[in-house]
């Protein structure tokens, strides 16, 4: 019993992301037809108080979020590696996202902005949507 | 006086009782912890540079202004302008002909503006970020 608690933990630890964003309160936005994005090691939020968050740390504002992601993605050379998950509340202001979805750019990131399925819509067929290839 | 007397600890005396409920305590902690559900979104990768003096061409440009939504200055609603971004065919165009110009001004919600991506991304499209303070990416 214990040989087969202890194989699941090994499996687990190999193959699970953790959930870096967990703890912060976002309500993403909603659109049809968006896709399925891969998992990312590197997760950009902002909460509806316009908190910016970088791998679940707060940053004070957008410049400090460019020099952290700077740093995280210095070793990353493919899009895959470079793609950062950009987890945004609805409400926000273009004041706060704008620069942050600058910072991401400038800091070497592609965006991967998350948000929900609108109900009611269902994709009618695989869509491409990668763009700036 | 009873003298003190020192235990050596062998293989046999190490209690492995409470292993399992350790370890059961640990995937719980794994479960819950994992990321199971799948992360929909847009994948963009916003063109870098700086604004060009001079333009040759008029690029499609949509504009999310104060909660109303203009395509090359005519407005319209969200539905139209996907299909108005639909109707340009912007998936068999290359290069900078793909590009359309993401403008925002006053106060500007992220549902709004994400709304606006995914209508370009989904048509096809690169976006190309303006941002008020006068910088293009």
């Amino acid at each position: 019993m214990a040989d087969i608690a202890f194989q699941l933990i090994i499996f687990f630890m190999i193959c699970s992301n953790f959930a870096k964003e967990a703890g912060i309160p976002v309500k993403p936005p909603s659109a049809p037809n968006l896709e399925r994005l891969r998992q990312s090691r590197t997760v950009v939020a902002i909460d509806a108080d316009g908190q910016i968050y970088v791998q679940g740390r707060r940053v004070p504002d957008a410049r400090s979020a460019e020099t952290e992601l700077a740093d995280l993605l210095r070793t990353a050379r493919t899009a895959e590696a470079r793609t950062v998950l950009f987890r945004c509340d609805r409400t926000v202001g273009r004041e706060v996202f704008e620069p942050v979805l600058d910072a991401i750019t400038r800091g070497g990131g592609v965006v991967a902005a998350i948000g929900e399925r609108e109900e009611g819509k269902r994709p009618s067929g695989s869509q491409e949507t990668r763009n700036g290839k | 006086m009873a003298r003190r007397e020192r235990h050596q600890f062998g293989l046999d005396d190490i209690p492995v009782a409470s292993f399992s409920d350790i370890a059961f305590l640990l995937i719980v902690f794994f479960i819950l912890t994992t990321t199971l559900v799948a992360t929909r979104g847009l994948l963009t990768e916003f063109p870098s540079g700086e604004r060009s003096e001079k333009q040759e061409k008029k690029t499609t440009t949509v504009c999310l202004h104060d909660g109303k939504l203009t395509l090359n200055d005519a407005e319209m609603d969200l539905p139209r302008l996907r299909q108005e971004l639909a109707d340009l065919k912007l998936y068999d165009r290359t290069g900078d002909d793909k590009v359309v110009i993401l403008e925002s001004a006053g106060k500007v919600e992220y549902r709004d503006y994400f709304a606006a991506m995914a209508a370009i991304t989904q048509a096809g499209g690169t976006i190309c970020i303006v941002r008020e303070t006068g910088g293009e990416r």
